[in-house]
């Protein structure tokens, strides 16, 4: 097997002839094994890349390699969760789990299926169409859970659950990526939600990948400083800064030891992300990428 | 290792089985129209083409008195039956064209559960090859089933029933052969096309309908034309052209053996027509058609002609959705 998740080059996606990128220059490269959050603003092309690795999406340019090959032939070892969590609505829970273990041969576990229904107090016999956005993710997730994915690719999935259901399925999840080793790529525009279980990052903010590494190794390499206003910040490479009255803040990168006199300190994964976010020119450390390989 | 992990995709009988479990309502609609639609022919067929021919029989044995009894009401019940069971028949392409437009492609596509059978093991590509299969062997049973019923009514009627269409009429030459079969077909395809390219399962129903109606329209356009038809000539004075079938053309024969149109001027013996006609050196009239010999050779040829265009359009269906997708072992532009 190999020991690469998701690997893009180039990769891009254009709607239409003449449309918009919906992502565009994308590189990066996935280890397997890792929780990865996919984080970016709304309408950022988090959904896209999901797609595109699940094989819903044709890439315009560029590749994308997933599980060591093509999206289309993956199809079977990877499993979705789509932003809107579509199911038919004519079926029963239990016929949508039927269907599930029916075409997903060989793959299916029903009781992984059957632990992660029976913990919403669902009804089988009851119609999709008759449950509630939060009981949907739930019966969603269990479909992607029940086939074993290698490679397990969520949009977006808690959105709307509520507390109580998000941290039991969240410990479904980890216990799942524990147990057999599952990659799980999951999207949200609320880092905080992410920031517990995952261990890999992939920001993604106007159709580009911003920053991508492990979590550990991102922080470790930002600083959030003060200093007084009209400091130089060179030689170190600034994410982004900000004066108010008579003190400056900033994140970056530093090139060696910070002066004594500014005060520094680590940067939360919510405040790295803003910052990333909040200035589109920062450059992105392309040799974190390499590194966290 | 890849062998080891890498599973067969879902057989078809189980993709099969969940299409229709999806489309039951679909499935038990079409069943019921096909069975009432069925029974409502074989109704016709024999006890109301008896009553009808019966009538007709007293009738005609009134001759000119003036009193005449016979049974209006025979004779009305299988002309309204006739119209409106061939009527159905012919609404059976529009149906399923607007049901695959609809309900097949577009609403999966509006939904996103599409989304959801492509990630279940199930590539895009055997995904429409299923949608398209099985549909199109139900369709094609319960078309030809009702064609064939209404073939069978309408030789029963002929001769017995003075009324009775003609084989030229333009419903019941659709509705008496394969053609409409092949309709009901690329009905099917045109919908799932519509679906596939719009992603609205309301606007593809009205497209896919639409689409066929077109396709009809462009099918009775060619069709005088895919099979040589035959001239009669006739003298000038009768009635105008003669022979029954299908017009392709007519108009009058001169003297040095041309054909030219007919003026507009009423009736042929009428004293301002004859001068017309003389005028212009006319002999006798002329008329192109096709005549009830050609019956088969229109709709054979019309059908395979249909058939082919169905087959492009399935080709473009597979084509649009491929290129959509990630499909395996396909390269595309600007990968390399």
């Amino acid at each position: 097997m190999t020991d690469t998740a998701m690997e893009a080059a180039e990769l891009g996606k254009r709607f239409g002839r003449r449309g918009g990128w919906g992502l565009r220059h994308c590189t990066f490269r996935l280890p397997a094994g890792r929780v990865c959050a996919v984080v970016g603003p709304n309408g950022a092309g988090k959904s896209t890349l999901l797609a595109l690795a699940a094989g819903l999406l044709a890439p315009t340019e560029g590749t994308l390699t997933v599980l060591g090959g093509e999206p289309a032939s993956a199809r079977a070892r990877v499993a979705f969760v789509d932003q809107h969590k579509p199911l038919y609505p004519q079926l029963t829970v239990a016929e949508t789990l039927r269907m599930g273990a029916d075409l997903n041969p060989g793959r299916w576990d029903a009781r992984t299926a059957e632990r992660v229904v029976a913990g919403g107090d669902l009804d089988p016999g009851k119609r999709i169409r008759a449950l509630s956005g939060g009981l949907r993710t739930r019966v969603a997730l269990a479909l992607a859970l029940a086939k074993r994915p290698e490679l397990l690719l969520l949009d977006e999935p808690m959105a709307d659950l509520d507390p109580l259901a998000r941290h039991e399925l969240m410990g479904s999840l980890m216990a799942q990526a524990a147990e057999h080793g599952t990659t799980i790529v999951m999207s949200s525009h609320v880092v905080a939600e992410l920031e517990d279980s995952c261990d890999h990052l992939l920001l993604v903010g106007g159709g580009r990948v911003r920053l991508a590494g492990e979590i550990d190794d991102l922080l470790a390499a930002h600083t959030r400083v003060s200093a007084p206003a009209g400091t130089s910040l060179a030689p170190h490479t600034v994410v982004t800064s900000r004066t108010t009255g008579r003190q400056l803040s900033a994140v970056l990168r530093p090139a060696g030891p910070l002066p004594g006199d500014w005060r520094a300190g680590a940067p939360t994964l919510e405040e790295l992300v803003l910052s990333y976010l909040r200035n589109p020119e920062a450059p992105a450390p392309t040799e974190l990428q390499e590194t966290t390989a | 290792m890849t062998a080891l992990t890498l599973p067969s995709p879902a057989p078809a009988s189980r993709r099969t089985r969940w299409l229709l479990r999806l489309h039951r309502p679909a499935l038990c609609t079409w069943a019921a129209l096909v069975l009432v639609l069925g029974a409502a022919l074989l109704w016709l067929w024999g006890p109301l083409t008896d009553a009808a021919a019966q009538a007709w029989r007293q009738y005609n044995a009134c001759g000119l008195t003036a009193r005449c009894s016979y049974d209006q009401a025979a004779i009305l019940r299988y002309k309204d039956l006739y119209q409106y069971t061939t009527l159905a028949v012919l609404a059976v392409p529009f149906l399923t064209a607007a049901w695959a437009g609809g309900g097949l492609t577009g609403r999966e596509l509006e939904t996103g559960t599409a989304r959801l059978a492509w990630t279940q093991s199930v590539s895009p590509v055997r995904w429409l090859a299923t949608a398209l299969t099985v549909p199109a062997v139900l369709v094609t049973a319960g078309t030809t089933l009702l064609v064939w019923l209404h073939r069978l009514v309408w030789t029963a009627g002929e001769g017995r029933i003075d009324t009775a269409d003609r084989w030229y009429d333009i419903l019941t030459f659709y509705a008496n052969g394969p053609l409409t079969v092949a309709l009901a077909l690329a009905g099917l395809v045109v919908g799932a096309l519509a679906g596939l390219l719009l992603r609205r399962a309301l606007a593809a129903l009205f497209t896919g309908a639409v689409a066929l109606a077109a396709l009809w329209a462009a099918v009775g356009t060619v069709l005088p034309h895919l099979w040589p038809s035959v001239t009669r000539v006739t003298a000038l004075g009768g009635d105008g052209p003669a022979g029954a079938g299908i017009t392709v053309d007519e108009g009058l024969v001169t003297a040095g053996g041309a054909h030219v149109a007919r003026p507009l001027c009423g009736i042929g013996a009428h004293p301002s027509c004859a001068e017309a006609y003389a005028r212009l050196d006319a002999v006798g009239y002329y008329r192109d058609y096709h005549p009830r010999a050609h019956y088969w050779p229109l709709q054979l040829t019309a059908t395979g002609l249909l058939a082919a265009v169905t087959v492009l359009l399935t080709v473009a269906a597979f084509w649009l959705l491929r290129r959509r997708t990630a499909t395996a072992a396909v390269r595309r532009r600007g990968t390399a």
